[in-house]
């Protein structure tokens, strides 16, 4: 019963008006304060454009749409088709595999189970060439998982790195010591350690896989930051935490370097950003080009090495290592294209169409009579 | 003031002090409830949005509901604590006291000076003119601008100074307060019984106008006056939209409800291997493994509904509620429906029912002072069969004077003049007119009355009409001066007559009488009324030629009265008065009793003769009649008046037409044969010429087409309504409905003010229950005004009481063209967009979030981030809607006016049929699946990251709005665009910042790469224009194929401006690109 009430902005013999009193022409006083201001808003009269859409009009843009769309679709094609994209699924399920002897490896088996995987590549890498680890059925946005985290730890507050939040949990705390970093996410940090080789007559000459500058520059240098505290020491600086328990190590011993240690290790802030979907890939390295006479990578035979830590076999899991090299719009995307090509397509059609109907049937509606 | 001696049993009474209030407290409706579940849900369980996301919508929505009956309220407090407040002289212990209006208590004497309001409702107990008299007006309370004169109580009237008041110790009986501004019972117990009957009650509110001291007892205080009570709110009025709005709504819930049931289902299917519920990496903690599972899976339900209740759009009731109100002021602020003559602009009453304007299928008008003028202009009389004529008026020029009278027939002889003069002064005696008493006029000349110079007040026109036209004929009436008339005859002696019992109109005997004695001592009683309520009463006068000429005159649309007699014997007056004076003390069923007197003492009357009162149609009135049926609207006519009169006035008024077949069904049809074979006639009649041509001619108004108009009296419609106990009644009403539905024009008349509201019921409930709306101007228009859909008041000569009652009022019946045709049909169109826009946007935002249950294992995951969760519905959608809703005009006005039968565009709901509904609800569906899908394969390996897909759906809205409005004015444009960058420099600070107070920062910088990104940028475009091309192709196809009126318009006035719209394609995909 909230919809009962009177528009009391306009006083009509309610409450105590006095207008209209007098005898015969009363209230004359009161005609002028009430007749309406004429004005083009209160007479809805205000200047306009009146688009409608009618066969005559869409026509053009049909066609204008189908003639951008299919040269952008065919741009965007040629691009993705440019980009050149390597893909090794090391899971390892089928026996042939050389990983297959790694596939029900746990966490804290040592030494690592290692496994080397050789590969052709047809054409050669000409540009900067970014490695990627691919996850699939890992359900990385599962609710329960992302939540699982505490940001403020990771952004260096003192008090919650040492009392991280409930969301944490079951990761929070290990055996009555704060877990740093707490949460699921940490937790199941992708651990295999890749490394790349090309094979030049029976030589293996290792590939320099460059480990910054993979992560977003805003999440290295704010979102992701050390405990503050007297000195430089991590070791000192996360007192009284403990490694997560699916760690080897540490949080303090991720890297040798400084500047990529503790929560601003890359591996671990790319890590961090879940993906959206259970089929994700994630950024490993990256192989500069060293000069401007070779490719980065050469056509011919490589090997790849992994350290098998990361079990994913027992929920159906597969891992893959990716080598793509990328353009102006990113990584290779084929779809991106062809939608673009269909689309321009199909406005195209449509305007044929549109063109056909509206002079089968134009001239008979705009000569028809129209009902008075 | 204190109870009698000797009253055991009394019950001290609380009287409410005297303080208005007419403010309420909000009240929040069920729809809020289910936010509020949804808050205390996320408070209990453990669900995927904070009890902060759900909310923050909640609070809003409460928040601007509350300021809304706030700012209502407040202005019904300021007007309360106007009167509250205003100084009020009391007299307490001898002496007069100044207090605050509230102050006032039941009991207290009150006195009022000239020109002041009366605080509450008091018993006049004495003025300070000698005569126990007083004068006030009552316009605020009905309308009326008449002067009115109150009398004192008899026994008090000799108290003048404030000792003497005080001095009274007297009990007042009376009845427990009720509204009704007409009937007053309660007795006066002083000593001895005293009758105090409505002339001695002065109202609340009311105005002195007399030029002394009144002193009263106050007996209704407070929210008991008369005025208080009559402020209670009249029964709701749902209108069409809302309901279906409603049905959506469920629908929209089960939508919900099965969405939720069938995601809790899989995912417990998906779960049931161990590695899919708890692999190693997402592992549950230990409270969370050892909880109930039937439990767990009710806690999964309730927190998927949580998850999907974005889909039931609460915003929308509050939109909704804010366009209505907003929206009303477009009408109380259109200058073309405000009324020069009268000062007076169309109100509005209640908002709630804007759109159903544009749904009207029937028109029940009255037809006095709605559609004629109720300006009465006597045309002639007929005494005994001889014609009057007061004075010819040619080229404006008045030839002959008052005096002469031009007579028709032949002159009447020697008993025939002695029956004219009886006739004249009936007319001038039998009426309750007043004589506007002008002080200044009366010192000067007071005893020289001029004739011209008397200026006649009533409450009803025609007995203006009747007076001034004798005083035409020489015979004038001058003052009712301490109950004696006086009237100046044609020798210009002054007569005087005793008047001795006003036995008052009433619309159901539909006649009123006098009783007076005369000089000489007769005792006469005049009566005039109705012919059918005179001529059965007659028991002499020359009835056949007096019945002739009333027909003819009724034949021609003039109103006819008849006057009559009878001589009374002081024995026979004696036994009246005792009747009358006894009825009029009865307590209980006072009416019904004193009915039964005038019933018994009007009789055997002679018959005098006849007068006729022209009342010219209303400017326009045939106009709008005709607009209104090429709108596809049935008119009715429902009127008091006489058969012939009301037929006339529909010829004039082009309701019926030359060609009109007329069809009776009449008292006197019915009596020749009985009521079965006459319905049965008549269906046979209508149905035979309609099967073959209507069904198939309904879009245009074809002119070959046999139509069809019904006259039906109130008693044959009774005799349809009252054979309700047995079977066969319900078939004589179908019957009788189905000859109405294939008739263009009906006409009732000689309706009771029940029988009218008898007819609207009738046909609000039909089978397929069309929208009605009721425009009368009079008191007995109310009752039909309340029972229609939608209830229109006309501010007329007749009071205010039919503008109270009503939805709207307008000042004149023309002015209903524009209320339903312009205003109607835009309201309904703004809405029943704003609802399907408003369902159609939820679905797009909320049922991506339900494919993404699919990949994320069913874990309620967001999609969105809480913020935008939160802020959607809000800020980010909700003005441009409301914009759009407040100023959306698909076609011009002037259009809409000149072309009435795009009405019928809109009718019947259809814009909110299940057909449209659907539609959108697929055009939603659509669009969240293109951009799920669009936005999972384009931009799958790039910078995707989870809530990362917030850009995409959410522009399509604007486009979508864009799409559809047909009325870009700068407001649209700053609104819409506005809104879109709002969005944008929200989505910039919220993941600019890292903000101190969430407790995760996972938007961080999401929305700038997202941003830098070239697929995204493509990828945006694409989808936009991929989920606009269907609506748009639908859109120019309809156009194209199958056109509606509407469009036709549209398209024709496009013809004219083509290179417009091209340039708002243009500027389409140029806004898409930029976007």
């Amino acid at each position: 019963g909230k919809k009962n009430y009177k528009a009391d902005g306009h006083p009509s013999g309610g409450v105590g008006v006095p207008g209209g009193g007098a005898v015969g022409g009363g209230g004359g006083g009161a005609v002028k304060t009430r007749k309406p201001d004429n004005t083009a808003f209160k007479q809805q009269r205000l200047p306009a454009w009146q688009p409608i859409l009618t066969a005559g009009t869409v026509l053009p843009a049909f066609f204008i749409i189908g003639l951008i769309f299919i040269p952008i679709g065919i741009g965007i094609f040629v691009t993705s088709n440019n980009i050149r994209e390597y893909e090794i699924d090391y899971t390892g399920t089928e026996p042939s595999s050389p990983c297959n002897k790694c596939l029900n490896v746990s966490w804290d088996s040592t030494p690592p189970c290692t496994c080397t995987i050789n590969f052709t590549l047809e054409h050669s890498f000409e540009s900067n060439v970014f490695m990627y680890y691919g996850l699939s059925n890992f359900y990385q946005n599962h609710r329960r998982y992302v939540k699982s985290r505490d940001d403020s730890q990771l952004n260096g507050d003192n008090s919650s790195l040492l009392n991280p939040s409930k969301e944490c949990e079951p990761y929070r705390t290990n055996e009555d010591k704060p877990i740093a970093p707490c949460g699921a996410i940490a937790n199941s940090m992708f651990n295999d350690t890749l490394e790349l080789y090309r094979i030049d007559n029976d030589t293996r000459t290792p590939i320099t896989l460059i480990k910054k500058g993979i992560a977003w520059w805003t999440d290295k240098n704010v979102k992701f930051r050390n405990p503050t505290g007297d000195g430089n020491n991590l070791t000192a600086l996360f007192q009284g935490t403990t490694k997560p328990v699916n760690w080897p190590k540490p949080v303090y011993m991720l890297d040798s370097e400084p500047d990529n240690n503790g929560f601003i290790n890359e591996d671990f802030i790319v890590w961090m950003r879940t993906a959206a979907l259970p089929t994700f890939r994630k950024l490993y390295r990256l192989i500069e080009r060293k000069n401007n006479l070779q490719p980065t990578l050469q056509a011919g035979k490589y090997s790849l090495d992994i350290a098998y830590n990361y079990p994913v076999h027992s929920f159906d899991g597969r891992k893959r290592m990716i080598l793509s090299t990328i353009s102006w719009m990113g990584g290779k995307n084929p779809f991106l294209g062809i939608a673009y090509i269909t689309v321009g397509s199909i406005c195209f059609f449509l305007g044929v169409v549109l063109l056909i109907i509206h002079h089968k049937y134009g001239n008979r509606n705009t000569s028809a009579d129209i009902p008075n | 003031r204190e109870p009698p001696p000797g009253a055991e049993a009394y019950i001290p009474q609380r009287f409410p002090d005297n303080r208005i209030v007419s403010s309420k407290v909000p009240i929040f409706s069920f729809i809020h409830l289910d936010k509020s579940a949804e808050v205390i849900l996320c408070l209990i369980i453990d669900t995927p949005t904070s009890p902060v996301t759900s909310g923050l919508p909640l609070l809003f929505v409460i928040t601007v509901t509350a300021i809304k009956q706030g700012y209502e309220d407040w202005l019904r407090h300021k007007a309360d604590n106007a009167i509250n407040h205003c100084p009020v002289h009391f007299i307490q212990h001898g002496k007069l006291v100044r207090k605050q209006s509230r102050k006032l208590r039941v009991g207290d004497i009150v006195m009022v000076k000239e020109d002041e309001k009366f605080p509450c409702d008091l018993i006049f107990l004495s003025s300070s003119r000698g005569d126990g008299t007083c004068f006030v007006t009552t316009t605020s309370l009905d309308g009326e601008s008449s002067q009115k004169t109150y009398y004192a109580v008899q026994d008090t009237k000799a108290f003048h100074n404030e000792q003497e008041i005080d001095a009274l110790h007297a009990t007042i009986e009376c009845e427990q307060p009720q509204p009704d501004l007409y009937k007053i019972k309660e007795m006066t117990e002083y000593n001895t019984l005293v009758n105090c009957a409505l002339l001695n009650l002065l109202r609340c509110a009311i105005f002195s106008k007399t030029s002394c001291l009144i002193s009263g007892v106050a007996i209704y205080t407070g929210m008991e006056t008369k005025m208080a009570l009559n402020y209670q709110s009249k029964s709701q009025k749902r209108s069409a939209v809302e309901k279906s709005m409603n049905v959506f709504l469920v629908v929209y819930l089960c939508i919900l409800v099965s969405k939720a049931l069938i995601n809790t289902i899989l995912k417990y299917v998906w779960q049931s291997e161990p590695f899919r519920d708890e692999p190693w990496y997402n592992q549950k903690t230990e409270p969370e493994r050892k909880r109930n599972l039937f439990l767990q899976a009710f806690t999964d339900f309730l927190a998927f509904m949580v998850l999907f209740n974005y889909i039931i759009p609460v915003s929308m009731y509050v939109t909704v509620e804010m366009q209505k109100f907003l929206g009303s002021y477009f009408i109380t602020w259109d200058e073309e429906m405000f009324d020069e003559d009268t000062g007076e602009g169309p109100l509005v009453n209640t908002s709630d029912l804007n759109e159903e304007l544009g749904q009207i299928e029937y028109v029940f008008t009255d037809k006095t002072g709605t559609l004629t003028e109720n300006n009465m202009e006597f045309v002639e009389c007929c005494i005994e069969g001889h014609v009057y004529v007061p004075d010819v008026i040619c080229n404006g020029q008045v030839l002959h004077d008052g005096t002469g009278i031009d007579m028709i027939d032949s002159s009447p002889g020697g008993s025939g003049k002695e029956r004219e003069e009886l006739f004249f002064r009936a007319l001038c005696l039998c009426h309750t007119v007043q004589v506007k008493d002008d002080d200044s006029v009366d010192g000067l000349k007071k005893n020289d009355f001029s004739r011209k110079s008397c200026i006649y007040i009533s409450s009803s026109p025609d007995e203006v009409a009747l007076v001034e036209g004798i005083q035409r004929l020489g015979y004038t009436y001058l003052r009712l001066k301490d109950n004696h008339m006086e009237i100046l005859n044609r020798e210009n002696n002054i007569e005087k007559f005793e008047l001795l019992e006003v036995l008052s109109f009433d619309s159901v005997r539909r006649r009123m009488s006098v009783i007076v004695k005369s000089s000489t001592g007769d005792i006469f009683l005049f009566c005039k009324g109705a012919d059918s309520s005179i001529f059965p009463r007659v028991k002499e006068g020359k009835i056949d030629q007096v019945r002739a000429r009333v027909e003819r005159n009724a034949v021609e649309g003039l109103r006819t009265l008849c006057v009559a007699y009878k001589k009374l014997t002081a024995e026979e007056y004696s036994n009246v008065q005792k009747l009358l004076q006894s009825a009029k003390l009865a307590l209980q069923d006072r009416d019904k009793k004193l009915a039964e007197v005038y019933e018994k003492i009007e009789t055997d009357f002679i018959l005098l003769g006849a007068t006729a009162v022209e009342d010219r149609l209303q400017e326009k009135a045939a106009d709008t009649i005709e607009a209104l049926q090429k709108a596809g609207i049935k008119v009715w006519v429902l009127t008091g008046d006489k058969m012939e009169t009301a037929a006339a006035t529909c010829y004039a008024c082009k309701l019926f037409r030359r060609n009109t077949q007329l069809l009776e069904l009449t008292t006197k049809k019915i009596e020749e044969q009985s009521l079965h074979d006459v319905l049965f006639d008549l269906r046979k009649t209508v149905l035979r010429d309609n099967g073959s041509l209507t069904r198939d001619t309904f879009s245009g108004l074809s002119t070959d087409m046999q139509d069809y108009g019904l006259i039906i009296d109130g008693a044959a419609l009774s005799l349809i309504m009252k054979t309700r106990q047995d079977g066969s009644s319900s078939n004589y009403r179908d019957r009788f409905l189905e000859i109405c539905r294939n008739c263009s024009a009906v006409l009732c008349c000689r309706m009771a003010p029940l029988q009218k509201a008898q007819i609207v019921k009738l046909i609000k409930l039909s089978k397929e229950h069309p929208i009605t709306l009721a425009i009368g101007d009079g008191a007995n228009d109310v009752s039909m005004i309340l029972e229609a859909h939608v209830g229109i008041g006309v501010i007329g000569k007749e009071g205010r009481q039919a503008a109270r009652n009503s939805d709207y009022a307008i000042p004149k019946f023309k002015h209903l063209k524009k209320m339903l045709l312009v205003h109607g049909h835009f309201y309904y169109v703004r809405i029943s967009e704003l609802v399907q826009y408003f369902f159609y946007k939820n679905v797009c935002f909320i049922f991506p979030q339900f494919l993404y249950q699919f990949f994320c294992g069913f874990s309620q995951q967001t999609l969105y981030d809480t913020a935008y969760l939160t802020l959607y519905n809000i800020c980010f959608t909700s003005l441009p809607i409301l914009l759009y809703s407040l100023m959306e005009q698909h076609i011009s006005a002037e259009t809409l006016k000149r072309e009435p039968s795009l009405y019928r565009d809109v009718a019947k709901n259809a814009l909110l049929r299940w057909r449209v509904f659907i539609y959108w609800t697929f055009l939603g569906v659509f669009d969240a699946v293109v951009f799920f899908f669009g936005a999972y394969l384009l931009l799958d390996n790039t910078v995707v990251t989870s809530n990362g897909q917030v850009i995409t759906p959410y522009n399509i809205f604007f486009f979508q709005l864009a799409l559809d409005t047909h009325y870009w004015t700068w407001i649209n444009h700053f609104v819409i665009w506005g809104s879109l960058l709002f969005y944008i420099v929200f989505s910039l600070l919220w993941g600019g910042i890292i903000w101190p107070f969430l407790n995760y920062q996972r938007m961080y910088y999401v929305f700038m790469q997202m941003l830098s990104s070239g697929p995204a940028w493509l990828g945006i475009i694409l989808l936009i224009t991929v989920s606009l091309l269907p609506d748009v192709l639908k859109k120019v196809l309809c156009r194209q194929l199958w056109p509606t009126a509407t469009e036709r318009i549209q398209t024709k006035h496009q013809c004219l401006s083509v290179e417009q719209s091209t340039i708002f394609m243009l500027s389409q995909t140029s806004s898409s690109l930029s976007f």
